[in-house]
């Protein structure tokens, strides 16, 4: 199992002073060992002995103390243990006592720091090394790290884990070439391996994988041959995979054949065996598709019941081959009645005309399987077969945005099998892509009712409540198959539900209900937090086992977590918010309203969250703890903010802003949104160089996107009236902005000319109405700019519309409504453009209260 | 769809997939555990947009070893952990294929003699998977298995 993060002192050498008794120094060894074994009474008991006599001794201080936290008495502990530090700041078991005491409250670089000072004091203690080169690795310090596992490598060159050690600290510092070495030097000394000890054959594979990045293929073969044979290696699938991407030859080819045999539903085993063919899939020409369409067809008399290369071969095809392949292809799916047909190929949808020969292929089908006459069933054969077609068209028709169209098959299907949860999901997915979220929440009600026993239909049946701004009646469904005794959302987050809390923020901040949905998305990123502190025990616990392989893909992983679409996301509303704070204060005071927050809109209906704001509890460890010793983990913080109106509060919006961005990994940089909104704070902030630098990396990835040209006018606008800005920095201001426009352009041109390029775009209109208003064009105007969005001719997007009839208010015009009854007449099926009170209404009636009970206990 | 062996950065699907599916969910440091430790036992089914659409996770029974050196009185043996796949997704043999490159992996990387897994009483669904399709045999039933009092069947599939 694993090992517990708390490590002990009972290694130690006892070093009371020499001028101790025998006596008291013999307790004091006994104090380390009774804290060893976690005797904690027992502990406490002797320390007050010693310091009875000795009651200046900062190590027992300190033990004490220390005992004193596993027992529960954190804060007198901690004092106790300062106490003792300040006595004796020359010992190390003070140190390392500090030094745990900051770990159990995830303060690793201060753990980190304390080690190193127990290391000055006693630099040979193997346990104060090892726990620093854990603090090492998780702190990423990999330099330091290196030293570390020498200087333990050196203390205990005896043991084959600590050359691993080595190894591997190569390895991440980058020096593979001398990894290599100890590797090398390793396979020299080992003797008496057993054949097919997993955690030898994992290290063979670090070494194949060390030789693969230097370059040394053919070692690297040989290698893993000698071992393979030697039955040292007994991971098939790895071997073969490691030979298919070596070789380039008959024997390679050897390893893609048996890669398939084993798992045919690997579609990289076929690239492999395109790819050592000589075929590249990415550019294929008119001889290398025939060969790779040949080569995939020969797979069918050995493979006959899979479907991977048959569906790779459909990427592949062109023409009438395309049409001979994905006939039969669909006809088998919708006869045996495949729910994931159309998402299985609707991927091939980016090629029209393999978009219009799958259209084709399935209305056919539908002729020619419909029942003739209603009153007799379908000569063709299984009624299910019509079925699947029409739910296969159906999805086919919304995916192209023919709402109505889906929707009739919709219901004819229906009517021919009232029971199948898969129409009404889908209805309810056709209606929130047409605007109505009140519907669909209403079909998906419907779906779950058919099946309540299945927890997927009930995850979407929150999830568009949810989308409905309905977020205490999505908790009400989801509690069904959340754990009992606690708020669906308590446990929902402690299970680390991502798509459930991006849900909760978003459905927060549609409603306006900023201190939530800024909590929300604080407990997200929290989250992320957490799963990089999951990785502190896996230190040490692969490096014993010498599984490296997954260990160093786990802190590359590690390392990435925030470039995670859901972090980003999170991070970037939660700097939005606080823009809007920072923009507009008064919507903090009008959180506060004196006496009757229960008149308030929206918000007033929720319940508020409760979201663990500090530690979330981690249950499948099953620390044997005796019922005393409560650990070292600094306990949950508690929430004194439930409503995050705390939180909103904060003097300082832009900071926070600007911190939350900070933390954005390498690839969440590199996203429009996110430089769109770093530039925001940026500006308000008045770091033009910041801002400018933001600018120019969005406007690198998209020149012309409408966030680009919005953002480019407020920075030359900004530019030419700063005076507080000394003079190199202006110049080199002024040298970015004429990059991004050209000089002799003035701003209402370059403006114009971006409308002229856009203005069959209705997201182009609108960052042209932005910029135009920034300009102070006279309001009407803009108005009639926004309007022509309308026109025939320009792709208004349902989201455009929204987007637009928002901006309309923010600018106070008096044609919002207008802009919005135009909308609801135009989007057929849309209800969000209905008024407030209509939606209200609408909300109200999508779940009928009185089915609510009918549902308790599923599982 | 796509079947291949887990990796670390399809750990947040498999969580996602799995909250979506099951009623028996796991923070990640659970399935690190499971990656860390057993690198080659599970597997995940994907779609085209690289999505997590199922998952298979497994572990294989810790044998306690013997002080004194002789053979642990257990065989070593594998056991499925989770599996599901979400539903849209069903019907395509996705268990059973996931399944099968786990059961592999664990007879020959680890020597297993059989694989066990436990799954709810009530839960008639995945009873005829694994009894009907794939060959488990119910061994016992583990009674209050489950958080919410629900007994199990504890099933074995033992290994030719």
């Amino acid at each position: 199992m694993l090992v517990s993060a708390n490590s002990t002192l009972g290694t130690y050498p006892a070093c009371p002073p020499k001028s101790w008794h025998k006596k008291e120094r013999k307790l004091f060894s006994e104090l380390l060992q009774a804290y060893e074994q976690k005797q904690l009474s027992k502990g406490r008991k002797i320390a007050d002995q010693i310091l009875k006599k000795q009651p200046q001794h900062g190590e027992t201080m300190c033990m004490k103390g220390l005992v004193m936290v596993h027992l529960g008495e954190r804060e007198a502990g901690i004092s106790l243990i300062k106490d003792g530090m300040r006595k004796d700041l020359q010992s190390h078991i003070c140190w390392h006592v500090w030094a745990l005491v900051q770990k159990g409250e995830h303060n690793y670089e201060e753990a980190l720091k304390s080690y190193t000072m127990a290391l000055k004091i006693d630099k040979d203690n193997f346990n104060i090394i090892r726990e620093t080169s854990i603090l090492q690795t998780h702190t990423r310090q990999f330099d330091v790290l290196l030293e570390s596992r020498i200087h333990m490598l050196r203390l205990r060159p005896y043991s084959r884990v600590h050359w691993v050690g080595v190894a591997l600290a190569y390895k991440l510092v980058g020096n593979t070439a001398e990894a290599r070495r100890y590797l090398d030097h390793m396979e020299g000394f080992l003797r008496n391996v057993p054949p097919r000890d997993i955690e030898y054959g994992e290290l063979v594979f670090f070494h194949v994988r060390v030789l693969e990045e230097l370059g040394e293929f053919q070692e690297a073969l040989t290698l893993l041959d000698k071992k393979a044979k030697d039955r040292m290696l007994v991971d098939r699938p790895a071997i073969a995979e490691c030979r298919g991407e070596e070789e380039w030859t008959e024997a390679a080819e050897q390893s893609w054949t048996e890669l398939i045999d084993q798992n045919p539903d690997n579609q990289d085993y076929y690239k492999g065996f395109l790819a050592n063919a000589g075929i590249d899939l990415d550019s294929l020409t008119d001889e290398s598709r025939t060969k790779a369409l040949g080569i995939l067809e020969e797979f069918s008399s050995r493979h006959p019941k899979t479907n991977t290369y048959r569906r790779l071969a459909l990427k592949i095809a062109e023409g009438d081959k395309f049409k001979e392949l994905v006939k039969p292809y669909i006809e088998r799916a919708l006869e045996k009645g495949i729910p994931s047909i159309f998402s299985d190929v609707k991927n091939l949808y980016t090629d029209p005309t393999k978009l219009q020969s799958i259209q084709d292929i399935v209305e056919d089908i539908r002729l020619s399987v419909s029942p003739k006459d209603q009153a007799q069933p379908s000569t063709s054969g299984d009624p299910t077969y019509y079925l699947w077609t029409l739910y296969f068209l159906a999805q086919h028709y919304s995916s192209l945005g023919r709402y109505e169209k889906a929707l009739e098959i919709l219901h004819s299907a229906m009517e021919h099998t009232p029971t199948l949860p898969e129409l009404y999901m889908t209805k309810a997915r056709v209606l929130k892509r047409a605007g109505d979220p009140y519907g669909a929440v209403r079909a998906m009600e419907e779906a779950r009712k058919l099946d309540g026993q299945d927890r997927y239909v009930n995850t979407k049946s929150g999830k568009y409540r949810l989308r409905a701004g309905m977020i205490n009646e999505a908790d009400e469904v989801l509690t069904l198959f959340t754990k009992k005794g606690v708020p669906a959302n308590i446990d929902l987050l402690d299970m680390q539900a991502l798509h459930y809390l991006t849900e909760v923020g978003d459905a927060h901040r549609r409603l306006k209900g900023y201190p939530l949905a800024l909590k929300t998305y604080y407990a997200i990123q929290k989250l992320f937090h957490n799963f990089r502190e999951e990785q502190y025990d896996f230190h040490l616990y692969s490096l014993r086992r010498s599984m490296l392989g997954s260990y160093v893909a786990m802190l590359g992983w590690e390392d990435d977590l925030h470039s995670h679409p859901a972090y980003i996301h999170a991070a970037v509303w939660t700097a939005r918010i606080w823009i809007l704070l920072y923009d507009d204060p008064s919507i903090i005071k009008s959180l506060h309203p004196p006496g009757n927050a229960s008149s308030q809109k929206g918000e007033s209906r929720h319940r508020f969250l409760r979201f663990r704001v500090y530690h979330i509890t981690i249950r499948f460890i099953v620390r044997a703890k005796q019922n005393e010793d409560k650990g070292l983990e600094a306990p949950p913080g508690k929430d004194d903010d439930p409503e995050g109106l705390k939180l909103v509060s904060a003097d300082d919006p832009l900071e926070q802003a600007s911190k939350v961005l900070g933390s954005l990994g390498e690839l969440g940089k590199d996203n429009i949104e996110v430089n769109a909104t770093m530039f925001d704070v940026a500006i308000r902030q008045k770091k033009y160089l910041k801002a400018t630098r933001e600018l120019r990396r969005a406007h690198a990835r998209d020149p012309h996107h409408p966030e680009v040209h919005v953002r480019i006018v407020q920075l030359a606008r900004t530019v030419a009236s700063v005076s507080d800005v000394p003079e190199p920095v202006k110049s080199v201001l002024e040298a970015s902005v004429a990059e991004l426009k050209p000089a002799e352009v003035s701003l209402e041109v370059f403006n114009s000319q971006y409308l002229q390029r856009h203005s069959l775009s209705a997201s182009g209109i609108l960052a042209s109405a932005k910029v135009s208003q920034m300009l102070d064009t006279p309001r009407e105007e803009v108005e009639n700019l926004l309007f022509t969005t309308l026109t025939d001719g320009v792709q208004l997007r349902l989201e455009d519309a929204l987007e637009i009839l928002s901006y309309l208010s923010t600018i106070q015009s008096p044609r919002a409504d207008e802009f919005r009854i135009a909308c609801d007449a135009r989007f057929t099926l849309s209800k969000v453009f209905k008024g407030d009170e209509e939606q209200a209404v609408l909300r109200r009636q999508c779940i009928d209260p009185r089915d609510e009970s009918e549902v308790e206990t599923v599982f | 769809m796509n079947i291949r062996l887990a990796r670390i950065e399809d750990l947040q699907g498999m969580q996602a997939c799995n909250l979506h599916n099951l009623p028996e969910n796991y923070t990640m440091k659970y399935y690190l555990y499971h990656a860390m430790t057993w690198p080659s036992l599970s597997y995940v089914a994907e779609d085209h947009k690289g999505r997590i659409v199922g998952y298979i996770l497994a572990k294989m029974e810790e044998t306690e070893e013997s002080q004194d050196g002789s053979p642990p009185s257990e065989p070593p043996h594998g056991h499925v952990t989770s599996i599901s796949v979400l539903r849209p997704y069903r019907r395509l043999g996705l268990a059973k294929k996931l399944m099968l490159q786990s059961q592999e992996a664990m007879a020959t990387n680890y020597n297993a003699a059989y694989v066990s897994l436990h799954v709810r009483k009530s839960n008639r669904a995945a009873l005829s998977l694994y009894r009907d399709t794939l060959g488990f045999t119910v061994k016992s039933i583990e009674e209050k298995y489950y958080a919410d009092g629900e007994d199990a069947y504890a099933m074995q599939l033992t290994f030719p």
